[in-house]
């Protein structure tokens, strides 16, 4: 469809009246003369008064015609698409296939509704077909073919995924493509849909309807597993008005299915506990409920000690009751004589015999000391840091700044200075500079408590691509965080052993070491569980149990669904559209920029002014004929 | 410095056109004419003696009566009384086609009827017997030639009163006073001869198979011979009311080649059978006929 990027000057195609103004002006009424000679004409070549004419009538319509390209030139025309194709209305069936419809019956309902939904659509709208949960899927793009979309509706199969309006409702308004839309969302107006503090933008203009498909039936699902030493607990929701009895079963790896009932109130979370379960790798916990929905009858869950995420301690002998007691008990430390991480000592001169790929399982690096660690351990460790390893680095008395700088990467610009330990400059507290930040995230309103620790001595520690994180009271920099290709390098200005300062004596100490490698093992993480929308790269996005390799080593994984999505709360329509945001100037700008492309690429214009100057070529010779 | 004929500034015909009655204009043209001419046109024209005059300077000194001079030592010129010797016919086409002339004083007819007052003045004047022939398709109106006093009082009246209407079919009306003419003289052709060529020749030529001078004032007006129209025009034919629609900027060209073409054909046969032959354009002044005329009226004595 032809359209103008300036469609103003199009104005200028009224100058194109000037050539017919002007011939009706000078036209004269037809002269009559009497003449006696009149034979004398009729052997003239009189024909050529028609001739005349209609050479006159051409060379009104070149004139015309060169006016009106000119104006059309500087419309500067081109053919939309897309984007700058901007007349006909778009109106997207958004489908949803989260696993809250999946429910028996519910989700043939959804699909009839968004059928029904089609057929209201105005003649001449092109419609869509969008279909979403945790992600929005475009399965048929907007266009004039109601067959391709209600076929696109047919084929839509229900997900496992959670509810995502804001997906839903961006995929949607992405196909107007600058074009007046309208939204249908065939929903179950499930509120968890809707993030806390999430909105969802669309363009000015955008109508959304929201079509019900109706309340959740009655439904029974896990939502939770937790695995103690010994026994597991699974957690059941009765989302009804009734009360029901639960009947759980659990599973671990391949071994029979214990089975426990538990009464749930209308509403109610109750949970199963299967005490004395035997020790496993995985255990799969399922409920009765056969009117509910089907995908959160069961969860997955794995088990065994690969949790904990390990840390490696490189002190100067390895020892770590010697060279690193307070850290390795402050790691050790966990909840109910559950130690929170594995932790592993290696000396300096040990670290060279290990491998890459045995580095790479360590959640964190705790660098105490560079005493004997040599140029293949330097290596070792830069390259961890490099693929996204954290290390802590406690520039205490044991810690050279050259080799620090080796291990933290050529790129880096880090520097240490190792205080002269014959000079104590006397006690200093350390203070976070940003408290929000995640190793300070324990003490977040309470900060004040790292004040109690003395420092007596520190490094001098900084860099231009480091950020510091804390300081000391001196003003001296005391904590800073520096990157190091994919991973990160935390730089204490003072060492973990007691002998610079009594941090270790205080009980700050093992929540910050806590934090520290819970911040520095985040990029490398090893979740075991994950939901269906979040399952990692080569993963199938259905619940059950699948194992995926992590630096070489295969491990297991749970996938399950979001448990968010058997809760049965809805909202109003009137609360789906207040949390929709219209922004006037992005789809406008957007089509503009677009149009701008278009016309670019096809410079119609030239065309136009080319065949402008050939038409005024033509009217002149034509008129000098005339003449 | 006397003047010489071609010198002289005649009467414009649109000074002619505003004096109200034809004789008027005629006596006006001739008048005009002959006063300003060095030497007598009557010379020889007749042999009666009328009287004696006193000599002006301008008289022809042959005219000098010798013997009045030796009794009276005083110049006298004899007059004679002039004898008709000619019969001279007017012929006037007052087809449709003469009365075109719209933009100029006097439409063809109208100076081909002043041309032929002041002709038919000028003649009997002279005492030549002048008639008149006004034809279109046919002999319209005849009036026998005559040197009767109260004759040319009668041709102005019949002059007067003719008006052009029809069709042109000349060389009928020459065949038909060719065959009338019983007597040598002098045939004046006054037409704008928008017709056959060859029948117009030929009616001619008849007059001179029977001995008869003729002389032909082709009369065109200024518009018929220079064709300035300039925006395309309907040309409606006076006489057959045909119309032709031409651009004369397209048709102006063959238009002037085909007028050309008729003049020189008339020009070239006419001259070749002796005959004379004059194109006179209605701007131009009447004199200029009257002193062909009066070239040939010499020749013809």
């Amino acid at each position: 469809m032809l359209s103008f990027l300036s469609p103003l000057f199009l104005v200028g195609a009224a100058a194109a009246a000037l050539p017919i103004v002007l011939h009706l002006l000078k036209r004269q009424p037809e002269a009559r003369v009497k003449f006696a000679a009149v034979k004398l004409l009729k052997r003239a070549p009189v024909e050529h008064t028609q001739k005349r004419h209609l050479r006159q009538l051409i060379l009104l319509a070149l004139r015309i015609s060169a006016l009106l390209l000119l104006a059309l030139a500087f419309a500067r025309p081109f053919f939309a698409t897309g984007a700058a194709l901007g007349n006909s209305g778009v109106t997207v069936v958004a489908l949803d296939t989260s696993l809250s419809v999946s429910a028996p019956g519910r989700f043939e309902r959804a699909k009839q509704l968004a059928k029904d939904a089609l057929g209201r659509v105005p003649a001449g709208d092109q419609v869509g077909v969008v279909t979403f949960a945790d992600e929005a899927e475009t399965v048929a793009r907007p266009s004039a073919d109601r067959v391709l979309a209600s076929a696109a509706i047919d084929e839509a199969p229900a997900g496992y995924g959670a509810t995502r309006y804001r997906a839903a409702l961006s995929a949607a308004s992405q196909q107007f493509n600058g074009r007046k839309g309208t939204i249908i969302v065939v929903t179950d107006l499930q509120e968890n849909g809707w993030d806390a503090g999430d909105r969802a933008v669309v363009p000015d203009g955008t109508t959304i309807e929201v079509v019900d498909v109706g309340a959740m039936p009655p439904n029974l699902s896990v939502t939770a597993i937790r695995a103690l030493n010994d026994r597991v607990v699974a957690t059941i929701h009765n989302a009804g008005p009734r009360a029901r009895d639960a009947k759980v079963h659990l599973a671990i790896d391949d071994r029979p299915p214990a089975t426990v009932t538990i009464p749930l109130g209308p509403n109610q979370t109750g949970e199963a506990t299967f005490a004395g379960a035997p020790r496993g790798t995985s255990a799969t916990v399922a409920v009765d409920d056969g009117d509910g929905i089907a995908a959160d009858n069961m969860r997955y869950a794995v088990l065994g000690g690969a949790d904990r995420p390990s840390v490696l301690v490189v002190s100067t002998s390895g020892d770590l009751s010697r060279d690193a007691f307070y850290v390795q008990h402050a790691l050790a430390a966990g909840a109910r004589g559950n130690p929170a991480f594995q932790v592993q000592g290696v000396g300096g001169t040990q670290l060279s015999t290990w491998s890459e790929d045995r580095l790479a399982g360590q959640a964190a690096v705790f660098l105490l000391s560079t005493r004997g660690l040599e140029r293949r351990g330097r290596e070792l460790l830069a390259s961890y840091a490099r693929s996204g390893g954290g290390m802590l680095i406690a520039a205490g008395t044991d810690i050279d700044g050259s080799i620090v700088g080796d291990v933290v990467g050529a790129g880096s610009t880090l520097s240490i200075v190792t205080a002269n330990g014959s000079t104590r400059p006397g006690p200093r507290a350390l203070a976070p500079t940003d408290v929000r930040h995640p190793v300070f995230q324990p003490f977040a309103g309470n900060a004040a408590t790292l004040g109690f620790v003395t420092f007596q001595n520190a490094a001098r520690v900084g860099g231009s691509a480091c950020q510091t994180l804390a300081r000391f009271t001196t003003g001296d920099t005391a904590l800073v965080e520096c990157p190091s290709g994919d991973g990160r390098a935390l730089v204490l200005a003072s060492d973990l052993n007691n002998k610079w300062n009594d941090f270790p004596l205080h009980a700050t100490f093992v929540p910050f070491l806590h934090e520290v490698v819970r911040y520095l093992a985040s990029t490398r993480a090893h979740a075991s569980e994950y939901f269906v929308g979040d399952a990692p790269a080569g993963v199938r996005g259905v619940p059950g149990l699948a194992t995926i390799e992590s630096a070489g080593v295969p491990r297991q994984i749970a996938i399950n669904v979001d448990p968010r999505e058997a809760d049965p709360a809805r909202i109003s329509v009137e609360d789906f559209q207040s949390a929709v945001t219209r922004l006037k100037s992005e789809a406008g700008f957007e089509a503009r920029v677009e149009a701008r492309q278009q016309e670019d690429r096809q410079h119609l214009w030239q065309y136009a002014l080319a065949l402008m100057a050939v038409f005024l070529a033509i009217e002149g010779l034509l008129a000098a004929r005339t003449a | 410095m006397p003047w010489a004929a071609h010198d002289r500034p005649f009467l414009d015909p649109a000074v002619v056109a505003r004096l109200g009655t034809l004789e008027l204009k005629a006596r006006t043209v001739v008048e005009g004419l002959l006063s300003g001419l060095h030497r007598s046109p009557f010379k020889g024209f007749s042999v009666e003696f009328a009287e004696y005059r006193q000599y002006i300077p301008g008289d022809d000194l042959h005219t000098i009566d010798w013997k009045v001079y030796a009794r009276s030592d005083r110049y006298y010129i004899k007059k004679f009384e002039e004898e008709t010797n000619l019969d001279c016919h007017l012929m006037l086409d007052v087809s449709g086609s003469m009365g075109y002339g719209s933009h100029h004083a006097m439409s063809k007819f109208q100076y081909g009827a002043c041309l032929a007052a002041s002709l038919g003045y000028l003649m009997n004047r002279q005492r030549d017997a002048v008639g008149l022939t006004a034809f279109d398709e046919s002999i319209v109106s005849m009036l026998p030639a005559s040197s009767r006093p109260g004759h040319l009082l009668a041709l102005l009246v019949t002059l007067d009163r003719l008006q052009t209407a029809h069709r042109t079919n000349v060389a009928k009306p020459l065949h038909l006073l060719a065959d009338t003419l019983t007597k040598r003289g002098i045939v004046v052709l006054i037409s704008d001869l928008l017709d056959d060529p060859d029948e117009i020749i030929r009616g001619l030529r008849h007059f001179q198979f029977r001995g008869v001078d003729v002389i032909v004032f082709h009369i065109l007006d200024h518009d018929e011979i220079e064709f300035p129209f300039d925006r395309a025009t309907r040309f409606e034919d006076l006489e057959t009311n045909e119309e032709v629609m031409a651009v004369p900027g397209a048709v102006r060209e063959h238009y002037l080649a085909q007028m050309g073409a008729l003049i020189d054909r008339y020009r070239r046969d006419l001259g070749a059978c002796g005959i004379d032959y004059q194109l006179l354009d209605t701007n131009r002044p009447l004199e200029l006929a009257l002193l062909a005329y009066l070239s040939t009226r010499s020749r013809a004595l």
